[in-house]
């Protein structure tokens, strides 16, 4: 197979009813996972910048959303998804690989959006639509937009425990056992917040119907 | 949990059958824990939020009360849904940005200096690394190549060999027109090694001969990953 490695940030304007987004996301375009994370992150810490690129390229995005998700504001976000991205580079030599990245970048991410939400105790919410199919119509649109906006302020109301796992779960797709993991607690303690978020939002859901 | 002969008999209760949406709501009040069947309110949560409203077992496919909530409570999630759904973008920057502090960290004071009848030329290390990262990958067989800009031991012996030899005019001796370049790179498995590594060295040495100027280039390559 012939290299012709190319990794880029795609910094596109995003067009779309929604317009004016710009975006990066993960590229390994020719090569596909060419190498896994265990890899970059061991070449990282040798002191390979390239390498840590590699990592804030594939796990950017997810920090970024994960951010999002808790904070509920763009402006917010992007700055604990910075610092998120910053700190891991800070603490890599720390990193024993007992977890995937992921994990530890999860794990990094949730305390620095934590820790800004007990300083601002922010629940604004705001809009975390991304573009709008074309074949939508307006009416729906609109329709679909306040229910997205119900829930987007529904999940900035949860206490923030349930707040963490219902982003984590939900959104990201994680397992109880990888939250465990993450929240350094247990599983039926996850299920167990998850319960109750998923009441309390059901709940409101319900109410806004 | 779960008690099947209770919920066998609530099943045929004439209640059931007319099981509002909002009597479901009212049972997601936490005074409620079971539906009148005997399933629990949260596992009939968690199966709808998880999107199994449609895969019923044994009981849930003969019991309205189930069936009601499942089917209400799949509804109250669809928002949820729409949101996990809805795409998000990361800003545009935020990488760049990243990666600017991160070179702020690291120690990057290796610069390669040229003088000129016009002035002198200084380009930092690790754009000198990236130039010869970027031709290594253009190597056939090369499936990751990462350029080390750090000050390494290797990197700290050449620079205090020039700095002894640099041109009695350079104001600023470090590297001058030499550099040395240190690339970590993975391979496609069954790819001649040998081969790939050579050619590597050759085209990263003309690479920052023609971009750079640079006279002197060692290229030092190691080949530590095999991938498939």
């Amino acid at each position: 197979m012939a290299g012709g490695y190319r990794r880029r940030w795609v910094g596109c304007p995003r067009s779309g009813p929604a317009g004016g987004r710009r975006g990066w996301e993960t590229t390994l375009t020719d090569t596909g996972a060419s190498v896994d994370d265990a890899y970059l992150v061991q070449r990282a810490q040798e002191g390979y910048v390239d390498a840590y690129e590699e990592l804030v390229s594939r796990h950017g995005l997810r920090v970024y959303r994960t951010a999002l998700r808790m904070l509920g504001n763009h402006h917010d976000a992007e700055d604990i998804a910075q610092d998120a991205l910053i700190t891991g580079w800070h603490r890599l030599e720390q990193f024993r690989g007992q977890s995937a990245f992921s994990t530890w970048m999860y794990r990094i991410v949730t305390r620095l959006a934590l820790n800004r939400l007990q300083r601002t105790k922010k629940t604004e919410s705001i809009d975390l639509l991304g573009d709008v199919a074309d074949e939508e119509t307006a009416h729906e649109h609109a329709e679909r937009n306040l229910a997205v906006d119900a829930v987007s302020q529904a999940i900035g109301e949860l206490p923030v425990p349930q707040r963490i796992v219902v982003v984590l779960h939900h959104f990201e797709g994680l397992s109880y056992a990888e939250i465990a993991t993450i929240t350094q607690s247990t599983v039926p303690a996850v299920r167990s917040h998850l319960f109750r978020a998923r009441r309390t939002l059901a709940l409101k859901l319900g109410g806004w119907r | 949990m779960t008690d099947d002969s209770a919920s066998d008999d609530s099943a045929t209760d004439s209640s059931a059958t007319d099981d509002s949406a909002d009597a479901v709501r009212r049972r997601l009040q936490p005074a409620e824990a079971t539906l009148p069947c005997g399933r629990r309110v949260d596992e009939t949560l968690e199966q709808a939020a998880e999107g199994g409203a449609d895969d019923l077992d044994d009981h849930q496919s003969t019991c309205p009360h189930c069936q009601a909530a499942l089917l209400e409570f799949s509804a109250l999630w669809q928002p949820v849904r729409d949101l996990v759904a809805a795409p998000v973008t990361a800003p545009a920057d935020l990488a760049d940005r990243v990666m600017r502090r991160v070179h702020q960290m690291v120690t990057d004071t290796w610069f390669t200096l040229q003088l000129t009848e016009l002035g002198s030329l200084k380009i930092a290390a690790r754009i000198v690394a990236r130039i010869a990262r970027d031709a290594a990958r253009q190597v056939p067989g090369v499936r990751v190549a990462l350029g080390r800009s750090t000050a390494s031991r290797l990197v700290r012996l050449v620079e205090r060999a020039t700095f002894s030899h640099r041109h009695p005019d350079a104001a600023v001796g470090v590297l001058g027109r030499t550099a040395a370049v240190e690339l970590a790179v993975a391979v496609q498995y069954g790819e001649p090694v040998h081969d790939i590594a050579r050619e590597v060295q050759q085209r990263v040495i003309l690479q920052l001969r023609e971009s750079i100027g640079l006279e002197s280039v060692t290229v030092n390559v190691t080949v530590d990953d095999v991938v498939q």
